[in-house]
């Protein structure tokens, strides 16, 4: 690979780490507050796996950089500012309840299986094969979500009406994850990564039927929200200014 | 984690001699007691009120350290803290599974917690005041609750017992990688050192507290030992911990506050200070730093999930309709 | 109830119990709480209710074999588990066909005579959901990003004498 296109992959690399890095951020806000002792457990599992994932993109950006892949993640988790960052606005919406995590998670992570099918057999191959061990985990992440979107959606009418709301405040936001990632262009041409917008059709199949069996509907009227990545939510900075805080008070130290 | 009980044991004695002998000479054989077996009304009760206390310890104690997962200053160190409080979160399912088996419902256990009818470890009424706290946690407190765990993992009722040995692997991993961290905060940037000298100043006597009272103010471990629930007493798991940690400690530059901390050639022993008994009595007595913000996030996390739980019976109890 | 298999060919084992409002909810459940270190080969649920059980004590006397009735039912297969030591988990030893949980029971003990059992459980095998082996890639792989539970991952002890012989060394020159 030339360096023009090492540079947009690891450009590429690192959106895919926010996105993976700011859920998990998320997700962890959970630990010790979940409804059910097992689910706990379960939920910092993902959490776990995400965080993972995050750290093995970052990695892999910092090879196509040459830069030291040991220290590179945490440069760009803790010293970017929110406007360097390049998730998509639904991972930095605050945690909400629990029908919101879930479903969110759940929107996440089918999308998350679709891209990685693709970069499975990316031309890059260490991108190819860390694809194939991620893969594995965001598989049960799916499994565990839609055993749960059934049960929350047809289980009482007020988590059928949590449910819903869930859907109604996130449903926008979805627009959003099919916007081609930074620097996808060359990455396509090239067969390292697969095309964004070609997911969505998989996706929305899934998505549907997911719904359907869940007893809820997405809303019909929305404004979706199709702003690029480099545009970024109050939520994230409020979000990155407690992760960073203890790394940049001190800059120099090792953890 | 976990810490020593406090509460007292009243023997009722109402038992059949014979089958109370055959019992006993049971646990001197060194079988373990299972679910089923015969057992002493007093010896169904204690486990049960140490087993959910440790159950109880597990839970709460996801709070303290739980308040870092979203500060902590790298990606491994965030990786390591999250997935270590969710083994708390394990031994706790654990523990309640263990009660379970003697009668008694994780929802009754909780319940018991919830409206302060039960105890825990008095360690997480303190509060995580800074990052090096994290690690003092792990080494030290994790440290401390091994002491116990070793023992209790041959306690002579076998679910308790097994889901002790798993606990222990985990917390002997948990420790190791508190150590770990804090060799490389007191080897680190002056802040760094700053910050681990003051955790290791303020968790010092918490942690020994953990063990609980002195043997002659604790009134339940004659017959706990007999029936071999207990089979080391307070103050020699509170010797073993200080003369293991104190030399460490200091090894690394830090300075244990304890004035009177001293080697005994003779014994071989690290002699150390009176602990402040007021001071372990109020916290027990709900009088600690934040025993009623514990209680308040338990009492927030299950109120907000209840949704939740009566969701999913709800559920299942529409799909067994159908089936 | 949760039994792990860590490899292919060995039993199964009794790991501990999940609260779960359905069986599908108690496999993802059980591999979560007990699938963290190490992994697994299979992964089975069965509900509490459903198991059988017998100690070596409540046996002891042997009236209560002597008062099993045979059973006019239809026969259906029965996992059958065992304590074989203090110290240990309850392993699968197998599976008998009976038309009682007594009846599988008494089976059991007739037909495992191999070793000294301390607990018995029974439970029927149409009660219990296991993991399937097309499954297992999604449950059980784990990416090498979890490699921080390694405990290599911390030289605790090493680190510890490098400090002590610096300071020695230190100590010396001063």
């Amino acid at each position: 690979m030339d360096s023009k296109l090492n540079a947009s992959l690891a450009e590429y690399l690192t959106a895919l780490g926010d996105d993976e890095l700011v859920l998990a951020q998320r997700d962890a806000e959970w630990c010790g507050h979940a409804p059910i002792l097992e689910e706990d457990i379960a939920f910092a599992n993902l959490a776990v796996d995400e965080l993972g994932h995050a750290r093995t993109w970052y990695e892999l950006a910092a090879e196509l950089l040459s830069e030291d892949r040991g220290r590179f993640p945490d440069h760009l988790a803790y010293f970017r500012d929110a406007a360097e960052w390049r998730c998509v606005q639904l991972v930095t919406l605050p945690r909400g309840d629990w029908a919101f995590t879930l479903l969110r998670r759940y929107f996440f992570d089918v999308l998350e299986v679709l891209r990685l099918e693709g970069l499975k057999s990316s031309g890059y191959a260490p991108l190819a094969e860390a694809a194939a061990k991620i893969y594995n985990e965001e598989l049960y992440h799916v499994r565990h979500g839609k055993a749960w979107l059934p049960r929350l959606g047809r289980g009482t009418e007020e988590s059928h009406a949590r449910m819903q709301a869930a859907l109604t405040q996130l449903w926008p936001y979805t627009a959003q994850m099919f916007l081609p990632l930074p620097g996808e262009a060359p990455l396509v041409a090239a067969g390292i990564a697969p095309e964004t917008a070609g997911l969505e059709a998989g996706w929305w199949a899934a998505i549907e039927a997911a719904l359907a069996a869940a007893d809820l509907r997405a809303p019909e009227k929305f404004i979706p929200v199709t702003r690029p990545r480099s545009q970024q939510t109050e939520h994230l900075m409020g979000l990155l200014s407690e992760m960073q805080m203890l790394a940049r008070a001190n800059p120099q130290a090792r953890w | 984690m976990y810490g020593a009980s406090v509460d007292e044991v009243k023997q009722d004695g109402a038992e059949d001699p014979q089958k109370l002998a055959e019992f006993e000479a049971r646990i001197a054989r060194g079988e373990k007691i299972e679910p089923g077996d015969w057992m002493p009304a007093d010896y169904r009760k204690q486990l049960i009120r140490m087993i959910s206390q440790h159950a109880h310890s597990e839970i709460v104690g996801m709070l303290p350290e739980g308040a870092w997962i979203t500060r902590a200053p790298s990606l491994k160190r965030k990786l390591i803290l999250l997935a270590k409080v969710q083994d708390e979160a394990g031994h706790g399912q654990y523990l309640y599974h263990a009660a379970e088996t003697l009668g008694i419902s994780r929802e009754e256990m909780v319940d018991m917690l919830l409206t302060g009818a039960a105890k825990y470890s008095n360690i997480f009424n303190y509060p995580t005041l800074n990052w090096a706290d994290i690690g003092t946690i792990g080494w030290l407190v994790d440290g401390a609750a091994i002491m116990n765990q070793t023992m209790l993992a041959r306690c002579s009722y076998g679910p308790y017992s097994r889901a002790m040995v798993r606990i222990c692997m985990e917390e002997n991993f948990h420790k190791k990688q508190g150590q770990e961290q804090v060799i490389l905060l007191s080897q680190g940037t002056p802040e760094q050192r700053k910050m681990m000298q003051d955790a290791i100043t303020r968790w010092w006597w918490p942690t020994l507290m953990m063990f609980g009272p002195h043997d002659t103010d604790s009134p339940n471990s004659p017959l706990l030992v007999r029936w071999g629930i207990k089979t080391r007493s307070n103050d020699e798991l509170r010797q073993d911990f200080v003369n293991q940690m104190a030399p460490d400690l200091m090894a690394l530059g830090l300075t244990l506050p304890d004035p009177d901390l001293k080697y005994n050639e003779a014994s071989g022993n690290w002699e150390f200070g009176e602990i402040d008994w007021d001071e372990f009595w109020r916290v027990v007595k709900g009088d600690g730093p934040l025993n009623a913000d514990r209680m308040a996030a338990r009492r927030k996390a299950h109120e907000d999930g209840q949704w939740v739980r009566e969701a999913l019976a709800a559920y299942a109890e529409k799909q067994q309709a159908l089936n | 109830m949760v039994f792990q298999q860590l490899a292919s060919g060995e039993p199964l084992v009794h790991n501990g119990t999940v609260h779960a409002p359905d069986i599908e909810m108690a496999l993802l459940n059980g591999r979560d709480v007990f699938v963290r270190r190490p992994t697994a080969h299979a992964l089975w649920v069965t509900p509490v209710e459903c198991i059988f059980t017998r100690t070596r004590e409540e046996l002891a006397d042997g009236r209560w074999l002597a008062g099993v009735q045979a059973s006019s039912g239809a026969a259906e297969a029965w996992h059958v588990f065992g304590k074989l030591t203090q110290q240990g988990q309850l392993e699968q030893l197998g599976q008998v066909q009976a038309a009682s949980a007594e009846e599988a029971m008494k089976l059991a003990i007739e037909t495992y005579t191999q070793h000294e059992i301390w607990v018995w459980w029974v439970f029927p095998v149409a009660q219990t959901l296991s993991s399937q082996p097309e499954e297992a890639a999604a449950l059980f792989s784990f990416s090498e990003t979890h490699d921080f539970k390694n405990q290599a991952y911390y030289p605790v002890i090493t680190l510890m004498r490098e400090i002590r012989n610096k300071k020695q060394a230190g100590g010396k020159r001063g």
